[in-house]
Order: structure tokens, then C-alpha cells, then sequence
């Protein structure tokens, strides 16, 4: 790994979940830090600055998810972080009815679980990309690799 | 609360003493001398119940019941109507009048028609309520099975999903393995929590438990230690029994039963501590007979211990990561022990242990004899 690597942390009470996306994403030269619930989430976010947060919104609590998030946001340093968010019953009938790019939100990206891999590559690429360079130039980056 | 009723009758004779009778049996009552007037009250009172005539200018009684039962189905509709109408009033009841009085009728026959309606609607009502709650509940389960399902499926896609992209390297050979016991391990998770649920849906269909007889609770417990001895003596846990001398039948279902105390056991093997203790004991109180499983291990945290018999519920904890379980089977053996007329609590201490007391009905050998006889003759 190496130090340029970017940092992803990824949050799931499933432990299985977690190991499977992380060794994809380590195959793609992330550097990635693993929590399990919502305390050691915003410890190791505090802790790391990642680049990203991966985190399922439904753990053990229905909403630590989103509890983890507002803190996020909250967090001078962390506040900018993109955060992709996963469920599996996200669907029309859920209770949570927080638009995507609601104010406490942010630039959040939604994905269904099961996660496409290439799908989360992508977003990954997208939600970093976006936020280290403000410019609208990475579509071609995009476009490329 | 004070029902309301409205009266719909062209002839202002019947209109006045049919609220003169009801306002005197405590109901509020309002009048209205043709069906369009009558339809409009209707909306704007919502009464518990429509007296109408069935014969009337303008807009007829049946046209009323048909309005009035669109409408709210259920509001109770009672005819009146003349003696060479009868066949019509039966006619009023395939489209949806509780019932019919015929003209002439005394105070009474209306006050018992109109009771017995009200009683009717309160029987529909509660059926209603019945219906929308179960209907909740099927929904909260669908929802809770599906999350429940999905959770191992997903992970298994996952790992199935970064096999195939990996592909063939050095790294991935060494994690193979390992990754598809995983695999292995929660689709076996899926098929357990399948079993439990097809089990607990012919709670629905009938009953759990078989025929309730005299059982004999020893050699049940003694088979169960011996079955499970080998698991405990692989994690160096102590099996021990305090039973009486005597038997103490109870009343029961031998198989309900055994299947009862061997999940109890298992779980207290389970859920212990290495070198951990389970001790299962059999004591008569009163006219009960209580079977206490006890162990020594992680313990259930309280605000848990209800939610226990909730369909779908494990405690989570870290030292109960590795352990798997579909969180259905205390709902289950909840089911059965109450059908067979006992009761399942838990008491338990953090770190320290949990006790899972069962009392079941004792046999009285006189008494259940007799009864058991005379339900076989």
C-alpha cells in the first residue's frame, strides 16, 4: 500500500459484508479502515481523515446510520467527506424519507445492498475525484480510465 | 358514547313515534322525511344505524340501503315496511339491511331489532379492527423475514462478487478458502431461518402441540444431557441435574417437550463461558411443576429479555459474534409451552448467567386420569 493511497472507511454491523467489499477495494490499492457499528465509525473517522465513508445506514439501531452521519457533518474536519450510503431495504415504502442531497446529507450517493462492485468503483472514483478537484474537468478523466 | 340513528319515513305518524321510542331508550335520533333529505343526514351525522321505509316518493328505500351501504358498509340499515312488501324487504337484505320490521310494531320489537344491530355493528367494528391489525402484523413480518433473509444472501453475493473480480491471484487463493466456509456458513443461516419460519406458520393453521398427556419429565432431561454431552465436553462445560427422587408428570406433549429442553440446553452450552456450568433442576410448586435451566454465562442485558420471545430477535454482543441463530426458536417453544398450558421465564445477570424456568401443569394422578378417561369413551 502505498502512503498516497487513498483512505476509505467502510461502516457495517455485518462482519462478513465488510470483509468482502474491503478486499476488493484493497485490490484497487485503497487503503481501508473497518468498523462495525457507529462508535468505532466516527472513533476511527476521527482518528484516520478518510476519504471516504462507505457506511450502512441500517445497523443494529435502525437509525445509527444516520446518526453517525450528522455527526460526520458536524465535525469541522470531517464535515466534507463524501459518504456513500448503503441498504438493503432501501426502496419507496421506506421510513426514511431524506432526500439525497438534503441539507445534513450533503453530496451523499445512495446504493442498494447487494453492492455492484463496479458500480461502487465508479461512485468511489466520482466522490473522490469530486472533491479534490472542484473543477468540471474529470468527466474526461472519467472518460479515460 | 351515545349512538345516533336516523329515521327516513314519509309518513310523519311513524316518524314521530319511532323517535318518541328510541330517544327513550337513550339514543340520539334524528328524522327526515324522504330519502334525499335522509342520504344528506346520513353524511353529515355518520349514525350508528338508518331506520328507513322502504316505500317513499322520490328517491325509494332501496335506493338508500344501496346509497347508505357504498358509503360505510358499516352502518346497520333497518327496514320497515308494510305487509304486502315483505318480498321487497327481502329484497332490501341481499343488498345489505341488517334486518326488516313489519308494519304495524310495538315499541319493543323496535327497541329489541335496533339493539341487536347496534350489537351487530360492534361485532363488525371489532372484526375490522381485527382484520386491519393482523394485516399490520403480516406486513412487520414480511419485512422483518426479508431483512432477515437478505442479510446472509447479501453477504454471500458480496464475497461470490469479489471472487470474480479478483480473479486468480496469489492473494485471493489464500482467502478462498476461508471466504467460502463463510459463504457456506450464511447460506446455511438462510435455509435454518426458512425452517424456523414454515414451523412457526402452522401456529396459524392449527396447533403446535400434539395431544396433551401425562408426561414424565426424567428420562426427557437425562436424554438430553446425553445427547448434548459430547458439544459440552468439547468446550469444557459442566452438565449437571438436581432431580427429585420421585417423578413429577406433567401435562404435556412428550415431543413438544423434549425439543423445549434440548433448545434450552443447547442454548446454555451455547451462550456459556469456556469451563462454564449448566444446571437444569425440577421442583413442584403449587399445583406447577417448574424445570429451571441454568448457566454461567454472558447473561441477557434487561431492556433484551421481553424482546426475547419477539419473533426475530438475537441479543447482540461481542461474545456472541461467532454464534448464529435465527432468533425464532424461544418464540416457538413461547407458542407451545403456552398451548400446553405453561408458562417460559427467563431471569438473568450480566456476565454472570441466565435461568430459563419452564412451569408446566402438574399431572394429578386421580383427577387427569379420570379425565383422561372419560374423553376417551
Amino acid at each position: 500500500m502505498t502512503s498516497g493511497a487513498k483512505k476509505i472507511l467502510i461502516v457495517d454491523d455485518d462482519t462478513d459484508f465488510v470483509e468482502a467489499v474491503s478486499s476488493f477495494l484493497e485490490s484497487k490499492d485503497y487503503s481501508v479502515f473497518k468498523a462495525h457499528d457507529g462508535q468505532e465509525a466516527l472513533k476511527l473517522a476521527k482518528m484516520e481523515h478518510p476519504d471516504l465513508v462507505i457506511m450502512d445506514v441500517m445497523m443494529t439501531e435502525r437509525t445509527e446510520g444516520f446518526f453517525v452521519i450528522q455527526e460526520i457533518r458536524r465535525t469541522p474536519d470531517l464535515a466534507k467527506v463524501p459518504v456513500i450510503v448503503l441498504s438493503s431495504l432501501w426502496s419507496s415504502d421506506t421510513d426514511f424519507k431524506i432526500a439525497p442531497g438534503s441539507d445534513w446529507l450533503g453530496h451523499d450517493k445512495f446504493l442498494p445492498k447487494p453492492v455492484d462492485m463496479s458500480e461502487l468503483l465508479d461512485e468511489i472514483r466520482l466522490c473522490i475525484n469530486d472533491d479534490s478537484n472542484t473543477g468540471k474537468s474529470e468527466d474526461k478523466e472519467e472518460a479515460e480510465s | 358514547m351515545q349512538k345516533s340513528i336516523i329515521v327516513i319515513d314519509d309518513d310523519d305518524a311513524v316518524l314521530l313515534s319511532v323517535n318518541k321510542i328510541l330517544s327513550k331508550a337513550g339514543f340520539h335520533v334524528e328524522t327526515f322525511e324522504d330519502g334525499v333529505s335522509g342520504l344528506e343526514g346520513v353524511i353529515e351525522l355518520k349514525p350508528d344505524l338508518v331506520v328507513v321505509d322502504l316505500k317513499m316518493p322520490g328517491l325509494s328505500g332501496m335506493e338508500v340501503i344501496n346509497r347508505v351501504s357504498e358509503m360505510d358498509p358499516y352502518i346497520i340499515i333497518v327496514v320497515i315496511t308494510g305487509y304486502a312488501t315483505i318480498d321487497t324487504a327481502v329484497e332490501a337484505i341481499k343488498s345489505g339491511a341488517y334486518d326488516f320490521l313489519p308494519k304495524p310494531f310495538s315499541p319493543d320489537e323496535l327497541r329489541v331489532i335496533v339493539n341487536r344491530g347496534l350489537e351487530h355493528r360492534q361485532l363488525l367494528q371489532e372484526s375490522h379492527r381485527l382484520e386491519i391489525e393482523r394485516e399490520l402484523l403480516k406486513r412487520q413480518f414480511v419485512t422483518l423475514v426479508s431483512h432477515q433473509l437478505k442479510t446472509p444472501l447479501v453477504a454471500v453475493h458480496q464475497y461470490l462478487d469479489t471472487l470474480k473480480q479478483l480473479g486468480d491471484t496469489p492473494d485471493t487463493a489464500s482467502k478462498r478458502q476461508d471466504w467460502l466456509e463463510r459463504c457456506l456458513k450464511r447460506t446455511d443461516e438462510v435455509l435454518a431461518i426458512i425452517k424456523d419460519w414454515l414451523t412457526l406458520s402452522k401456529v396459524e393453521s392449527g396447533s403446535l402441540t400434539g395431544e396433551i398427556l401425562r408426561v414424565d419429565l426424567k428420562p426427557i432431561i437425562l436424554n438430553t444431557m446425553e445427547a448434548n454431552a459430547d458439544m459440552a465436553a468439547e468446550q469444557g462445560i459442566t452438565l449437571e441435574a438436581e432431580l427429585p427422587a420421585d417423578e413429577y408428570p406433567v401435562k404435556g406433549d412428550r415431543n413438544c417437550l423434549a425439543v423445549l429442553f434440548d433448545n434450552l440446553m443447547v442454548n446454555a452450552i451455547k451462550y456459556n463461558k469456556p469451563e462454564g456450568r449448566v444446571s437444569v433442576s425440577v421442583k413442584a410448586q403449587d399445583h406447577q411443576i417448574v424445570v429451571a435451566v441454568a448457566d454461567t454465562g454472558i447473561g441477557i442485558p434487561e431492556k433484551y429479555r421481553q424482546a426475547l420471545f419477539d419473533e426475530f430477535f438475537r441479543v447482540k454482543g461481542q461474545s456472541s459474534d461467532q454464534t448464529t441463530g435465527t432468533g425464532l426458536g424461544l418464540v416457538i417453544y413461547n407458542t407451545t409451552t403456552t398451548e400446553m398450558g405453561g408458562t417460559i421465564e427467563v431471569e438473568s445477570e450480566l456476565d454472570i448467567g441466565s435461568t430459563f424456568r419452564v412451569s408446566l401443569p402438574a399431572y394429578h394422578e386421580k383427577a387427569d386420569q379420570e379425565e383422561e378417561n372419560r374423553s376417551t369413551t
